[in-house]
């Protein structure tokens, strides 16, 4: 079996998953709707006007935004892992998400809205943030001719805790009422998105995940070292600057439209890594599906653990990844021998 | 003598002082190599012989002066063309290499169809034939950090002849060998060196291996050359002392009649 | 005269307030005769922050993500007409029976919708922005209220009456509200006014500023607060700034449903300040005084008796 049919097996069963959770997820929430109903509105059939609203408009909105928001973090992730050869490395480091949740905070806590009531203005905020941070690392760390990858990651977690700083003097200092909406904010939320919506973040964080996979033959070689991918023809500054813009629009994009949630990806571009290899051409079309079923799941409890009321998916990301990845650590120990 | 590789007066300075306290520089550095031979570059640390390799391979651009490769300019060649021509077998690979020998192998092929997202039937065969050569096919699937230093070093060459270049630049071969695989290497590169015609470079402050296994020398001190030539013409004893700051012995190796140098120590 | 009329935030004196309260609540009626005199199907109200909400006619399945308002509505007898509440929504008990649909920062938008409402009353001070957003892009008609004052209650009451058709139940709760209010305004007209400190919350020390309702039930309570000239609703103070105002009393605000006993002791180790030397600390019902229901009267009143306690029959300290 070639790479390419093996990726494409991967894929498909990959695919087949995430098809499967998408309809459970479909089937399950508060409103007592039977899957033969949900079925029903699929095919187009409506029953009643109330299985086709808690169906089409609240929980398959939310289900594309889980879905495009997980694959685009874990997109984002292996990225920035493969480009700083760090493991530690995450979307958060970048300092574009801590930039992000900066511009929404200041929006929500100052009253700021383009007037009508519309979440779009809260994602100009986010991309305004993001775009500010992403300038102001990569201005702190390029040099002339290059992008040194230890000061793009000092740089990011710089910058990241100066936005967190300030998101920090924000919550001192933000009216009593508005307090807890920004904090619910900052926990990361996945909420329906509307379809004009969906359509943005679906193109962002379409160009953001053809930037990295486009670098992704170029990453493998950049675990030679820049040398030696330099020596091998790879133009190391264009694979980083690249990897870079592409990672922080994913990143961006998530942020401005879902919230700062974390470990996705930390977590899944790491379990991807053990179970299936080191190779980004295989990583990064995964972990756009991967990262998508992480998440749904994820969001799928949020909202249905403890019903009516709904928990945050950053929690719930949170709680079980950890587990997980000890898990998953543990169980690689004992497999490679000395 | 055909000239594959022509350095014509280069001059190179590190934008900011290297890791080592001083600016360091390469000083109207001109030597060429002939196709088909070995030669050597050997000298004190930090005469130049890594910044040689770096202008050699794009990974720096000189500040001044020529680099031809095969009569062309480097400087106008794509970085992957100069990928097809020149291999690099580096030291060694980064602390935490994640991928198999196959896979490494295959990096090799990158450069002659950069636009490629996986590698196509020719490029498997040819890492196939590569490391058929280099004795190391049946460790294609293990990861490289599993592996003894020799048999990641054939693993490196594997790939450099996956590249199909001209020439071969090896970057301190020996250096983390035990001897058995010192020895493999000289056997190995020999070979490559005879079978195919591969004009190799050898960058090494190993002097024995360098009068051993060079045809011509090339010796390096603070960034210009003092003494381009035959190998017994450069591996002479003042030159060497004058050099090295300590004082040596030039001597005929007991079996194959080639220089081997010794260090007269002090004190005896 | 415009029903869209916005109630002053500077805390002004009862009387004042009634009237606006009054006034508003005649347009409100009025507008509500001229809406019904149109077309039979069209029900359209203005909300207190100014939006016009349309409906097919009067509400009859209201979700209340306030919990101020789920009071007012089993006050007036409206609660046939809620179909929905808040987890937090806890009182009167029976409205505890009522289907939940979680917080009020994250309320199960499919609860909401299952419930099929024609109407959810919520308020920007405690529910989200993104909520209301979503509920409209649902097509459900969202009625917003932020009382800030005690004329805004009565005012809610009375818009709250008419939307509900309990206009007569409205009334009679509007007017014997006001007379309690009336009454406890007579009392202290004429007594000396001791400077107060109100703590809503110790750690940090959050303190009623300006336009706020505790400060108004204080300053009807005969107080004079030290911290109602604060520019921000809920200004921050340090324990130097509230202490270096000397106050005679010191009411602590409990949450929750626990009657706790809010870090008390912390406050007793200035044995210098009036207050303790006095030994006027209280303990006030957060409930009564921080949610804009009826009880809010019962708040004031809590206040007074602590206040001036000779003037409403309770010991003197």
């Amino acid at each position: 079996m070639t790479a390419g049919t093996r990726l494409l097996a991967v894929l498909g069963a990959l695919a087949l998953v995430l098809a499967g959770l998408a309809l459970v997820a479909l089937f399950v929430g508060s409103a007592p709707v039977s899957p033969r109903s949900v079925l029903a509105v699929l095919a187009g059939r409506a029953p009643a006007a109330l299985e086709q609203v808690v169906v089409l408009d609240l929980r398959l909105p939310r289900i594309l935004a889980a879905l495009l928001a997980g694959g685009a973090l874990a997109v984002a992730g292996v990225g920035f892992q493969g480009l700083t050869r760090n493991p530690l490395a995450e979307p958060s480091v970048l300092g574009v998400s801590s930039g992000a949740a900066f511009g929404v905070v200041i929006a929500q806590v100052f009253g700021l809205r383009a007037g009508v009531l519309d979440a779009l203005g809260l994602t100009a905020f986010a991309f305004a943030g993001a775009f500010i941070a992403g300038l102001t690392v990569y201005g702190i760390a390029a040099r002339a001719g290059g992008l040194p990858v230890h000061t793009l990651l000092l740089a990011g977690v710089i910058v990241g805790i100066f936005f967190s700083s300030a998101i920090t003097v924000l919550i001192s200092i933000v009216d009593f009422d508005r307090l807890g909406g920004v904090i619910y904010w900052l926990l990361g939320s996945l909420a329906p998105i509307p379809v004009g919506g969906l359509a943005v973040f679906a193109v962002v964080a379409a160009v953001g995940f053809w930037l990295i996979l486009g670098q992704s033959r170029q990453l493998n070689l950049l675990a030679l070292g820049e040398e030696g991918a330099l020596q091998l023809g790879v133009h190391a500054e264009r694979v980083k600057r690249r990897i870079f813009a592409g990672a922080a629009l994913l990143t961006a994009a998530v942020v401005a439209f879902a919230g700062p949630i974390g470990f996705v990806g930390l977590i899944v571009p790491h379990a991807l890594r053990m179970l299936l290899g080191p190779d980004h051409r295989v990583l990064v079309p995964t972990a756009l599906l991967a990262g998508g079923v992480f998440l749904l799941a994820a969001d799928t409890l949020a909202r249905n653990l403890i019903a009516p009321a709904e928990l945050s998916v950053g929690v719930i990301t949170a709680f079980c990844g950890a587990p997980f990845f000890i898990y998953l650590l543990r169980a690689r120990a004992t497999r490679i021998g000395p | 003598m055909t000239a594959l590789v022509e350095f014509g007066r280069v001059g190179f300075a590190y934008p900011v002082p290297h890791r080592t306290a001083r600016s360091f520089a390469i000083r109207d550095l001109s030597f060429t190599v002939a196709a088909g031979e070995i030669f050597g570059v050997i000298g004190p640390n930090a005469s130049g012989k890594t910044t040689l390799i770096r202008l050699l391979s794009r990974v720096l651009e000189p500040d001044s002066g020529d680099i031809r490769l095969e009569g062309e300019r480097v400087r106008r060649l794509t970085r992957a063309a100069v990928a097809t021509r020149i291999a690099v077998v580096p030291q060694s690979l980064p602390q935490g290499f994640p991928y198999t020998v196959e896979e490494l192998v295959l990096m090799g092929r990158f450069p002659h169809a950069p636009g490629r997202f996986f590698e196509s039937e020719g490029d498997r065969g040819i890492a196939v034939e590569a490391m058929t050569a280099m004795d190391v096919l049946e460790l294609r699937a293990e990861p490289l950090d599993r592996l003894s230093g020799g048999e990641r070093q054939r693993a490196l060459l594997a790939r450099a002849l996956c590249q199909r270049p001209r020439l071969l630049v090896l970057d301190e071969p020996t250096s983390h060998l035990d001897l058995r695989y010192q020895a493999e290497c000289v056997g190995l590169l020999r070979r490559l060196n005879g079978s195919s015609g591969l004009t190799i470079i050898l960058v090494t402050h190993d002097l024995n291996l360098a009068g051993e296994l060079c045809h011509r020398l090339l010796l390096l001190a603070d960034g210009s050359a003092v003494r381009e030539g035959p190998v017994e013409s450069v591996l002479d004893e003042a030159t060497l002392e004058a050099v090295y700051g300590c004082r040596v012995v030039v001597d005929k190796h007991p079996a194959s009649r080639r220089p081997t140098v010794q260090v007269v120590w002090p004190g005896a | 005269m415009s029903a869209r009329r916005r109630t002053a935030r500077v805390p002004a004196l009862v009387v004042g307030g009634m009237r606006d309260a009054m006034l508003t609540r005649a347009a409100a009626l009025a507008l509500l005769v001229l809406c019904s005199a149109g077309p039979a199907h069209a029900f359209t109200v203005t909300d207190p922050l100014g939006h016009t909400v349309t409906l097919p006619g009067p509400p009859k399945r209201i979700v209340s993500l306030v919990p101020s308002v789920t009071e007012i509505l089993f006050a007036i007898g409206a609660q046939d007409l809620l179909v929905g509440v808040t987890d937090f929504c806890d009182h009167p008990a029976e409205a505890s029976k009522k289907r939940s649909v979680g917080g009020m920062l994250a309320p199960s938008l499919e609860t909401v919708v299952a419930l099929k409402p024609d109407l959810v009353v919520v308020t920007p001070a405690g529910n989200r922005e993104e909520t209301f957003v979503q509920l409209e892009r649902l097509k459900l008609p969202v009625y917003r209220v932020n009382p800030s004052s005690v004329a805004d209650v009565l005012d809610l009451i009375a818009r709250l009456g008419s939307l509900s058709g309990r206009e007569k139940a409205a009334e009679q709760l509007v007017a014997s509200l006001d007379r309690r209010v009336k009454l406890v305004a007579d009392r202290v007209a004429r007594l000396p006014r001791p400077r107060v400190l109100y703590v809503i919350w110790p750690e940090p020390l959050i303190v009623p500023g300006r336009g706020v309702l505790v400060s108004e039930l204080l300053a009807l309570a005969g107080a004079d607060s030290v911290t109602a000239n604060g520019g921000a609703p809920y200004p921050r103070y340090s324990l130097e700034a509230a202490v270096a105002r000397g106050p005679e009393i010191i009411i602590l605000a409990s949450h929750g449903s626990r009657q706790g006993v809010m870090a008390r002791e912390k406050w007793e180790r200035f044995s210098a300040l009036p207050a303790v030397r006095a030994g006027r600390l209280y303990n006030a019902d957060g409930n009564l005084m921080h949610r804009y229901g009826p009880r809010v009267v019962d708040g004031l009143e809590q206040l007074a008796r602590f206040i001036h306690p000779e003037a409403f029959g309770a010991r003197p300290p």
